[in-house]
């Protein structure tokens, strides 16, 4: 019977000294204790344990236990008695068994764990963890620091819970886990606090570098993917609970505010060799953008944040993590680049942003990364968002500001619908400038030409596609006429009389030409079709498109006609605008002409 | 009384009486920002702008309610003065403050964070009140190693700096123990200071200047005139220099991709000789940066023929040979290895390559890297005197410094077995 082999080795141990133990009895203990848990005879074994005599076996030999006790755990039901004498077994191992054996042990039975295990392992062996790492003297921060760690990384392969009801229901158990580690680290956290207010111990340095681990740890995962606005119906969201505690444990630790603030001081104070410098920079950048995020957005630990600050240098400061949360692509990360990008610009005054902050490669690369967003973002609502963003921040700059980011844009985005987007912008501030009573030097006068000889132009002449660019045509059909409707002749305060000769040749008359040619062809396109309908749908595709392995259908003759009448109708369009501003000019001009004969 | 009716009735005695004596000390005269002297500083002078400034605060609402502090933090606030890092009320008010001075200052929206307010504390369109005690304040250190302190006296306009090898137009005042030994309006080139007795200090320190910045640049003697002084001012070795500086205007560079081949090539022969000058006066650092430049103009060019080929081949290997003997000279020794690596990339028995690197590789007591490195300068000239006696060299340290390990690990082994004994 198992308890009574357990009895024998225990008998058998009892009398030798505990240097004399040897590797063979370590194994029949095991052995023993296992068959024992295993066939049902937990209480038994609790007995054993709790026995005052045997307390020095259970010393050495205790944490050999662990690995068949969990696996125990986890068969018995919630209500079993022997899952209570479990426990307690594990409480009692806790207690007596030498701690750095036993916390190899737990380490052990944590790395091993997986999956849908993962969670709840580490929840069991939190506590008894917790009072091992008290009791170690020697090495307690790099073994507080290993166990974080450990626990993280294992967690770190786990889905994060992102709707409502995901988080709800917590299949895995990440969310109860996560906080639940937080609480774990408290003790050490109270420690290195303590020891703050005494005197600097090198100690208390190490363990208080593991504690920031920690922390940057927890702001890659599970914080950065996790969603952490406020959410009707729970009322106490785990990650917003988590979030408060990770910039509570920097707060107290003193390294919260700093963090904030590290990428700005420029060279890292730990590192002699710019090469590890520059490693530990980007693998912390997710994480420091994550900490503004919650800082600046969620207002967690704001409370201890110096309210002094300029928005512009808020701006200036968050633009590098703005940087690096546009470039993600999962929405749960992009989604916190777009909020933390809004909340600093909302914090400025329109036309307060200095444009010498444009000098800055990252106030050129961050719009960029938004018209990417706005262009290739498969989710509407994000491409809506980043459109917005991009307006407030156009709004923000000063007039030479927007010149120059007008001007970026429309040499950079390669989108017509972006470039469209941003001639209407230079309509407005030119409306602007014409209504005002001051001089606006940068949408007026010369400044101004520049600009329109890039808006005024087609980039390959007569041979530009049209339909391709028709959103960037219209909007620059329509400034034109805006122009000169609005701008007399006689005050040319846009400059755009001057610059007529030129417009004309760069932009009307190709287009003039491109509209003829493609009107044309297409209607050859079309008269061509309409006679093959008569003859057999012949399958001679010229190409095919396969979406998700399935391929589409074939255009039919109807649909294929379809396209090339809405062509037309774009060519049409575009042409009465051509036509009215031309009318416009012709007669503008020989009205002056007029005036001076 | 209620703490926070004290509190709001304290705040508004404050405000009313800043609002009634209050100085009005911004530029425009407009009343946006108000200040009151709770306590005077110490006599002497206020920081200026690009200071490293520390403060203790506390900020109120108008309606009395504290929304920061620095004191609740225990640390005090340190930021850079006048460079727009705070709301426009700190940067004036705080540049009238004198060392040890606690104020008042009374802010109203425009001057402070305006219509959009700063969430989550501060509302829209709120008038906001500090009390403010300057602890200290010193200048801005430029790069990081007390080399060289920046104290402006005029801020200068944009974000722009002459880069190296501008064409700058400068006023420049020299002083040495309070004594003005050079006075002169000068025009020349970022790096080549040293052609109109101007330390190289003035040249690092012009690539962080603003146009029309007016400014007094503290150098340390390694950014001055070093150990050598400068007779003809009547400068010792080693002394600390005091400049004041106006950059009048300036012209940038050329940068690498802005210029031809060509080009490139044309100014390398100019650049070489200039570099080759410098070191034969001893100015390692100002050599340094016109090797630096065939390095950067040269390096990564493409799509040569094959004569221009041959010419920037020649250019780059006569630079890295000089840059690493000008490194060693001025002991950085990784950066000395590292440049005649490059060079023997280009030429793999480079002589005097392998030359500077076992050199440097015995400085960094890299004692058989270098032994191997001068072993190959023999193979290459037997006839190289140095390269033997430096062999010696490298067996005789290899020796003192095994014997050296020994005795370390001997007892450190001891330690270790007595602690386990424990």
């Amino acid at each position: 019977m198992a308890v009574d082999e357990l009895q024998a080795i225990i008998e058998r141990c009892q009398i030798l000294e505990e240097a004399d133990f040897k590797g063979e009895d370590f194994n029949l203990f095991q052995v023993a204790g296992q068959k024992c848990l295993e066939d049902g005879y937990a209480a038994q074994l609790l007995e054993v344990i709790q026995n005052e005599k045997n307390k020095v076996i259970i010393k050495n030999m205790g944490w050999n236990l662990i690995s068949p006790l969990v696996r125990c755990i986890f068969m018995y039901k919630q209500e079993d008695d022997k899952r209570e004498n479990c426990l307690m077994i594990l409480d009692q191992l806790a207690q007596l068994c030498n701690p750095k054996e036993l916390f190899l042990g737990l380490l052990e039975q944590i790395e091993q764990t997986s999956g849908e295990q993962v969670c709840q392992t580490v929840m069991l062996l939190l506590q008894p963890l917790q009072t091992v790492l008290l009791k170690l003297q020697n090495k307690k921060a790099y073994s507080v620091g290993l166990s974080l760690a450990m626990i993280m990384n294992q967690l770190t392969p786990l889905p994060v819970p992102y709707t409502k009801q995901q988080i709800q229901e917590d299949k895995l158990g990440l969310c109860q886990c996560c906080n639940a580690v937080v609480d774990f680290a408290k003790p050490f956290v109270n420690e290195v606090v303590k020891n703050m207010e005494k005197s600097s111990e090198y100690n208390d340095m190490e363990l208080k570098e593991e504690l920031i681990k920690f922390c940057m740890q927890s702001l890659k995962y599970p914080l950065l993917a996790a969603q952490l606005e406020q959410l009707e119906g729970i009322e106490d969201h785990p990650f917003r609970h988590f979030a408060t505690e990770i910039t509570d444990i920097l707060w107290n630790i003193g390294e919260l505010i700093p963090l904030v603030f590290v990428h700005h001081k420029g060279k890292s104070p730990h590192w002699e060799n710019q090469e590890f410098a520059d490693i530990e920079r980007k693998n912390s950048a997710d994480s420091l953008a994550c900490l503004s995020y919650l800082m600046f957005v969620q207002h967690f630990g704001v409370e201890c944040f110096p309210v002094v600050f300029s928005p512009s240098y808020l701006l200036l400061c968050n633009m590098t993590h703005i940087e690096v949360l546009l470039k993600r692509t999962e929405e749960s990360i992009l989604s916190k680049g777009l909020d933390l990008f809004e909340s600093c610009l909302l914090r400025m005054e329109d036309n307060s942003l200095l444009h010498h902050y444009l000098e800055l490669r990252d106030f050129i690369n961050v719009p960029q990364d938004l018209v990417k967003i706005m262009t290739l973002c498969p989710m509407e609502h994000m491409r809506k968002k980043s459109l917005n963003i991009l307006q407030l921040f156009i709004d923000k700059f000063d007039t030479e500001g927007k010149y120059t980011l007008f001007r970026c844009l429309l040499k950079t985005s390669n989108h017509a619908g972006v470039e469209g987007y941003i001639i209407k912008n230079i309509k407005d501030q030119i409306h602007l400038a014409l209504m005002k009573e001051y001089d606006n030097i940068w949408f007026t006068g010369h400044h101004l030409i520049s600009l329109l000889d890039l808006v005024l132009s087609l980039p390959e002449g007569a041979e530009t596609d049209l339909l391709q660019n028709s959103d960037r045509i219209m909007a620059s059909l329509n400034l034109l006429r805006y122009l000169v409707i609005k701008d007399c002749e006689s005050d040319n305060q846009t400059g755009v009389w001057t610059t007529l000769g030129k417009i004309e040749q760069n932009f009307l008359k190709p287009l003039r030409v491109g509209l003829n040619m493609s009107k044309a062809h297409y209607e050859a396109e079309i008269k061509n079709k309409k006679e093959n309908r008569k003859e057999a749908h012949s399958s001679n595709t010229v190409c095919s498109v396969t979406v998700s392995g399935e391929k589409m259908p074939a255009m039919t003759t109807g649909m294929q006609l379809q396209v090339l009448h809405s062509a037309l109708f774009t060519f049409d369009l575009i042409g009465s605008v051509l036509a009215r501003v031309e009318e416009l000019i012709e007669v503008k001009t020989k009205a002056v002409m007029d005036e001076n004969s | 009384m209620t703490t926070d009716e004290a509190t709001k009735s304290e705040g508004e005695v404050q405000a009313a009486a800043l609002a009634e004596r209050g100085e009005d000390i911004t530029p425009s005269k407009d009343r946006g920002v108000l200040k009151i002297i709770k306590r005077p500083g110490s006599e002497g002078e206020c920081p200026m702008i690009g200071d490293k400034v520390y403060v203790h605060y506390k900020g109120k609402l108008a309606n009395g309610k504290k929304f920061d502090s620095s004191r609740d933090r225990n640390e005090p606030f340190i930021f850079s003065l006048g460079k727009g890092q705070v709301i426009k009320a700190w940067d004036i008010g705080v540049a009238t403050m004198k060392k040890g001075e606690i104020c008042y200052l009374l802010c109203k929206p425009e001057y402070a964070y305006g219509s959009a307010g700063s969430a989550p504390k501060i509302p829209s369109n709120a008038t906001l009140f500090f009390e403010v005690e300057l602890l200290d304040f010193k200048g801005e250190d430029l790069f990081e190693d007390g080399g060289i302190i920046r104290r402006i006296r005029r801020k200068g306009e944009g974000y722009s700096n002459p880069n190296e090898g501008a064409t700058v137009e400068i006023h420049l005042e020299g002083f040495c123990g309070g004594r003005r030994f050079d006075c002169k309006d000068v025009k020349f080139v970022v790096g080549e200071g040293e052609d109109h007795d101007i330390p190289i200090g003035i040249d690092k320190a012009l690539e962080k200047m603003q146009r029309g910045e007016h400014c007094i640049l503290y150098l340390s003697p390694r950014y001055g005139f070093g150990e050598a002084g400068k007779p003809k001012f009547g400068i010792q070795g080693n002394a600390e220099l005091v400049y004041e500086v106006t950059l009048k205007s300036f012209e940038k560079a050329k940068e690498s991709w802005e210029m031809d081949t060509k080009e490139k090539l044309e100014q390398a022969a100019v650049v070489k000789e200039k570099g080759t000058m410098y070191f034969k006066e001893g100015k390692y650092l100002q050599a340094v940066i016109q090797y630096g430049k065939i390095v950067s103009w040269l390096e990564m060019e493409y799509g040569l023929s094959e004569k221009e080929s041959k010419a920037s081949d020649s250019f780059l290997l006569a630079a890295f040979l000089n840059l690493a003997m000008c490194y060693l000279k001025l002991r950085e020794y990784a950066k000395a290895v590292e440049c005649c690596d490059k060079a023997l990339g280009l030429d793999q028995d480079n002589e005097k390559g392998l030359y500077r690197r076992g050199e440097a590789r015995l400085l960094m007591n890299e004692f058989e890297l270098a032994k191997c490195d001068f072993q190959k300068v023999l193979e290459v000239n037997p006839q190289n005197k140095a390269a033997k006696s430096q062999i010696s060299v490298c067996q005789k340290k290899t020796k003192e410094h095994n014997e050296r390990d020994r005795r370390i690990y001997a007892n450190m082994f001891t330690k270790f077995a007595e602690r386990d004994a424990k």
